[in-house]
């Protein structure tokens, strides 16, 4: 059998009704008491977990826990997170009778309060005391539940909480999975949406499940490979094979890089991000699937698409879904409506330039915790071009995507499809200067991109 | 009527297809885009279609994309909202 042909046969197992069958004997008690409510009860018990581990981990870079008064605070902290969350839910399934402003615009509401919230904690003095502590580990907690609460505000606008439990929408809020502030899965209609209803369902989602546990243990395992290989890493045991290629990181504020390790490095440091960003999207969303939520994979071969629309689906699903759902759809539906290239425009400026670095933003301690502009100022101008440029990128692919629709067409050769593939890796690559986590200031990261062309 | 719709919806579904994969059979409660049929991209064409063919308000109703990956959900949207 050719190579291609078993790798394809291998990656759909999960769906050969024979290992389906086989899977299901096999695991076939097990399976029938693995009752969808349970499956959920289990992520609940688990959610109260996390509800209680996930504040306390947030905030402990930037408040101080090992203080006396750190362990009332940690309590304040975790209650006050469980009270916005208890509150949200109680907007959702009752948001008929909610004011009509917070009807109209409930997500802007959402993040209204939680800025209030911020505002106070930059106005109150940096003090001792419980209370002072709680303020500051609150407004780092939020972020992690701020997107998810969106979800529930969602799902209430869309008259979906009322019939809900509130310990299935704890699955999402406190995610036993795993997750990031983007919610893997989203919240619980579309969790739902996606759920085995019967044991043969259950199978199918398990083994994807599986497989993606599989391919995130051997994209770990490549990950491994390169630190030491690659990058010298002096904890790989191949560290003393490696090349010692600098982190791009390392090399955006250095001068006199090469120009050929220059882009080396952009080239390898997109391949080390989309791996890692498949392994641990694999871990989560396998898990997801272990407990019968079959829903999209978070990272689809993003290094073979063809256009960069299209790596910005495949890349990081999950983060783009909530750019397009809380950004991008509201505007589109609102902003020139007359005008249609105007219209995605604005709605992609929106989504990916506007609500991605307000995104970022909600990520970094040091602006939330205490507005540092001279740590945010930099950062802010570098980010803010990456989410320009960004928007540019992906609109204009759009449109030329568009452009192609319509007429049922061959498809494109080998040839191509490479060419095409290559420019977007290298569209991606040459984005990743400014939004590499580094201390390179706006001027070094563009050095550094103009050296590439023999720009000193 | 709803065959009227769904003849008018196909018509339009096909000329924003993706140029390698043509839309011929497909079931009405398909999702085209786990069919790999439409993308996210299609989405904004058939809301724009929705607006300007059966006046749907999206600003008033909200949107769920959801909603839209299967010409039944569309199907079942344009007699919910549908003004045309």
């Amino acid at each position: 059998m050719p190579v291609g042909l078993l790798v394809r046969r291998l990656g759909q197992l999960h769906e050969d009704p024979a290992v389906v069958a086989r899977w299901q004997a096999w695991m076939g008690p097990a399976l029938a008491r693995l009752t969808p409510r349970r499956r959920r009860s289990l992520l609940a018990l688990g959610a109260l977990y996390v509800a209680v581990r996930q504040p306390l981990r947030e905030m402990v870079p930037g408040v101080g826990l090992a203080e006396p008064d750190g362990p009332v605070a940690a309590a304040l902290i975790v209650l006050g997170c469980f009270l916005a969350v208890v509150a949200v839910y109680a907007a959702a399934s009752r948001f008929a009778s909610l004011p009509a402003a917070v009807r109209s615009r409930p997500q802007v509401a959402l993040h209204a309060a939680f800025w209030a919230l911020v505002t106070v904690a930059w106005v109150v003095p940096d003090g001792r005391g419980p209370g002072a502590l709680a303020l500051s580990g609150l407004v780092l907690a939020l972020p992690f539940l701020l997107w998810r609460m969106g979800y529930l505000l969602m799902s209430g606008q869309r008259g979906r909480v009322a019939g809900s439990r509130f310990g299935d929408h704890l699955l999402y809020l406190y995610p036993a999975y795993g997750g990031t502030n983007t919610p893997y899965g989203k919240g619980l209609d579309h969790l739902s949406r996606h759920e085995a209803a019967t044991d043969e369902a259950l199978a199918r989602s398990q083994l994807a499940g599986l497989k993606l546990l599989i391919l995130a243990a051997i994209y770990n395992g490549l990950l491994a490979l390169m630190a030491g290989l690659v990058y010298g890493d002096a904890r790989s045991a191949w560290s003393r094979y490696g090349l010692g290629l600098p982190r791009l990181e390392q090399m955006l504020p250095a001068s006199g890089t090469s120009w050929a390790t220059a882009w080396t490095a952009l080239y390898v440091t997109l391949l080390w991000d989309v791996l890692k960003l498949a392994a641990r999207g694999h871990e989560i969303i396998g898990v997801l699937r272990l407990f019968g939520f079959n829903v999209f994979r978070n990272t689809y071969k993003p290094l073979l698409a063809p256009s960069i629309v299209e790596f910005w689906n495949r890349y990081y699903y999950y983060f783009k879904e909530l750019l397009v759902e809380f950004f991008f759809f509201p505007t589109y539906v609102r902003r020139f409506r007359r005008s249609p290239r105007l219209r995605i425009f604005a709605a992609t400026l929106a989504a990916a330039g506007f609500g991605n670095l307000y995104y970022h933003l909600l990520q970094r301690d040091d602006f939330v915790l205490s507005l540092e502009p001279a740590t945010v100022g930099p950062w802010l101008l570098s980010r803010g071009f990456y989410c320009l440029a960004l928007s540019l990128g992906i609109y204009l692919s759009m449109r030329r995507e568009q452009s192609r629709r319509g007429a049922a067409a061959p498809p494109p050769s080998a040839l191509t499809r490479v060419r095409r593939i290559a420019g977007v890796w290298t569209f991606f690559a040459l984005l990743s200067i400014w939004a590499e986590d580094s201390v390179a200031g706006f001027g070094q990261r563009l050095s550094f991109f103009l050296a590439l062309f023999g720009v000193r | 009527m709803r065959d009227a719709h769904r003849a008018r919806l196909l018509e339009f579904l096909r000329t924003i297809q993706k140029p390698d994969q043509p839309l011929d059979a497909v079931a009405e409660t398909d999702s085209l885009i786990e069919a790999g049929l439409i993308d996210s991209l299609a989405l904004l064409e058939i809301v724009a279609f929705l607006e300007e063919q059966y006046r749907i308000d999206f600003a008033e109703t909200g949107l769920e994309p959801d909603q839209l990956t299967s010409v039944s959900g569309i199907l079942d949207l344009i007699e919910r909202e549908g003004r045309a």
